[in-house]
């Protein structure tokens, strides 16, 4: 099958900052495709170039064959877009918000109310279809985003963070209807997340940071480049342990939840070796199997920065349930 | 919403039910852009209880407190044209005024709440979303204005059908002149705050330095050379002279251009020539606009 986006060297530059740095990858048919990264890392500007909203200061891209420069009208026929924050009218009703868009995508008049019918009845909105979207909460928002985004049969569909600040509840519902999309339908979706756990359930993950895709594989290949298993240990003093296990054993450690992790082959064997050649206080040891966020911190040398994240879902949760919103 | 195996299988029939899994959508056409933008301005209006209302209370205060208040301090006027009767037609170009300029601000609430990306990011013409905003608006500043007159013999207003019939074609083209500075504004505009603080700017001397609340035949000269550059000037005219077209014509011969008409270095401008000017400046403010809009992000 053709790949459905395809980008080759795309690049951002504002001014002497660089958010997206010479970037090429393909994206395949009713793929899940997952950007993972945290905020600031050029997501949500290449989700921007890709869309047409913001043109590129190098490389190029098409999506379904269209050039996102040349044709920027073709690319937008072929994609849906659920952006971060909020762009549904809330003084219309979910139904007229579909219809909108709709008509403004050209489809045929006979097709809008079937579509639109649809759609509500997929995200569970149906019963609200008459209802004005001010009375919505943040999750219901959302989910009429997607069925928006989905109105006009795109090809593509683009979810940018689509489950920040989101309920459990709402972001699995959203998740297994992305997946039932992609299996039904054959719609790629192409996402950004800073969330591991969505990152995982990706088919394919596209690791970001600072403008730069650092690493692209399914999840189970990005975590078995790490190799083996995950060894935690922690005492009075981490530094100390630290430096022996570095001495000792010719891993690179680095500190995490309060304790000393590094990357070993064979995680059960090596623990007894560890604990008998070990001279510092141990008061905990633990081995589990990689996860992303290890990849992320292995490659980067860094975390996700999951607690500033984590400030700003609140305020954004609050801005969708309509919170201090100035009117 | 759970997808488990039933849902999957509706999903299979809608598809069925709908004829094909993914029609090609076409390109929308110009009409269909613009009536859908118009339509999304006028049902928001129309739900909107409180700005419905309030077009009705203005007129009715707007003429007690000018008619009654400023009419008795102003200088007469000739034959008997009360001031009332005077004021009704510029009352009619303030409303229209006003609701034009301040439909502007949809473009800049859409922004804040996020709605005009989705207008924006659609494969559609710029100029398709500009003119139905223009649509939307001037049908709102049109719809106000027509308020005036079902009210006129209410208040003591003495006005046939006839002309109102009249001045709907030249309240449109002036509410297309002045909603296109509204969008021009709003699509530049971030804050609600700021466009009213600069729509008022602009009103209130485009309102006060008119002629619509008095004759601007006898006034300084400074207050003349602002009168005569302000668009809305040209729009007053004509109104006014349709409106009150019987009573002017029972007076003197040269008595109603004294009134009414605009006065350019002795030459005194025909209805028409006015409306002409008002025309030109629906067309630049038009084209203002679909600029504004075609470069706002």
């Amino acid at each position: 099958m053709p790949p459905s986006v395809q980008v080759s060297g795309l690049s951002r530059r504002f001014g002497e900052i660089t958010a997206v740095d010479d970037i090429s990858f393909d994206v395949g048919e009713a793929e899940i495709f997952g950007f993972l990264g945290p905020n600031g890392a050029g997501k949500t500007t290449t989700i921007s170039m890709l869309c047409t909203l913001l043109r590129p200061t190098g490389g190029r891209a098409t999506i379904g064959g269209h050039d996102i420069v040349d044709d920027p009208a073709g690319v937008r026929r072929e994609i849906g877009i659920v952006f971060q924050d909020s762009t549904v009218d809330e003084r219309l009703t979910a139904r007229e918000n579909l219809v909108f868009h709709g008509e403004l995508f050209g489809m045929a008049r006979e097709d809008i109310r079937p579509r639109a019918y649809h759609l509500l009845d997929r995200v569970g909105l149906v019963e609200r279809s008459n209802d004005p979207v001010i009375t919505f909460s943040g999750g219901m928002r959302r989910r009429l985003e997607v069925a928006r985004g989905l109105m006009h049969w795109p090809s593509v569909l683009f979810l940018d963070e689509p489950t920040v600040g989101l309920d459990p509840q709402t972001r699995r519902s959203i998740w297994a209807y992305a997946r039932s999309l992609r299996d039904t339908e054959g719609v790629t979706i192409f996402l950004t997340t800073h969330y591991m756990d969505e990152a995982e359930a990706c088919d394919r993950v596209a690791i970001m940071d600072h403008g730069k895709i650092i690493a692209l594989d399914t999840p189970d290949r990005l975590k078995a480049r790490l190799g083996g298993d995950v060894v935690s240990i922690a005492g009075p003093d981490n530094e100390g342990l630290a430096r022996e296990v570095r001495e000792s054993f010719e891993v690179e450690p680095r500190f995490e939840n309060d304790a000393v992790e590094f990357n070993v082959e064979q995680g059960g064997e090596f623990l007894p070796i560890l604990l008998n050649r070990i001279e510092g206080e141990v008061r905990s040891v633990g081995i589990r199997a990689p996860t992303l966020e290890d990849v992320f911190v292995t490659m980067t040398g860094h975390q996700i920065r999951e607690a500033e994240a984590s400030e700003e879902d609140k305020m954004r949760s609050m801005r969708q349930r309509g919170f201090g919103r100035m009117r | 919403m759970t997808v488990d195996q039933a849902t999957v299988a509706t999903e299979t029939g809608a598809r069925v039910a709908t004829g094909r899994a993914r029609p090609e959508t076409g390109r929308a056409n110009f009409l269909q852009v613009v009536r859908v933008i118009w339509m999304r301005e006028v049902l928001i209006y129309v739900r909107d209880r409180p700005r419905m209302i309030s077009a009705f209370i203005m007129p009715i205060m707007m003429l007690v407190m000018f008619g009654e208040g400023l009419g008795n301090s102003i200088a007469t006027l000739p034959g008997d044209i009360g001031y009332r009767q005077f004021i009704f037609p510029g009352m009619v170009a303030m409303i229209v005024l006003m609701n034009s300029v301040f439909s502007g601000v949809s473009i800049v609430t859409d922004r804040q709440f996020g709605f005009l990306r989705e207008i924006l990011v659609a494969p559609v013409s710029r100029s398709a979303i500009c003119i139905g905003k223009i649509a939307g608006g001037a049908t709102i500043a049109l719809v106000n204005g027509l308020v005036m007159f079902v009210m006129a013999p209410i208040l003591g207003i003495d006005i046939s059908l006839e002309i109102v019939g009249k001045l709907i074609p030249l309240i449109i083209l002036v509410s297309i002149m002045l909603t296109g500075l509204g969008v021009a504004m709003g699509s530049r505009l971030r804050s609600v705050e700021s466009f009213q603080m600069i729509s008022q700017v602009a009103i209130f001397p485009a309102m006060f330095l008119s002629g619509i609340f008095f004759p601007i035949n006898n006034i300084p000269a400074w207050m003349d050379v602002i009168v005569k550059i302000n668009p809305v000037t040209y729009a007053v005219a004509p109104i006014r002279e349709i409106a009150l077209s019987e009573q002017l014509s029972a007076l003197p011969a040269d008595a109603p251009f004294q009134i009414t008409h605009v006065d350019w270095f002795g030459y005194t401008l025909s209805t028409w020539e006015e409306i002409g000017i008002v025309f030109v400046f629906a067309v630049a403010m038009l084209t203002i606009s679909i600029r504004a809009i075609r470069t706002t992000e």
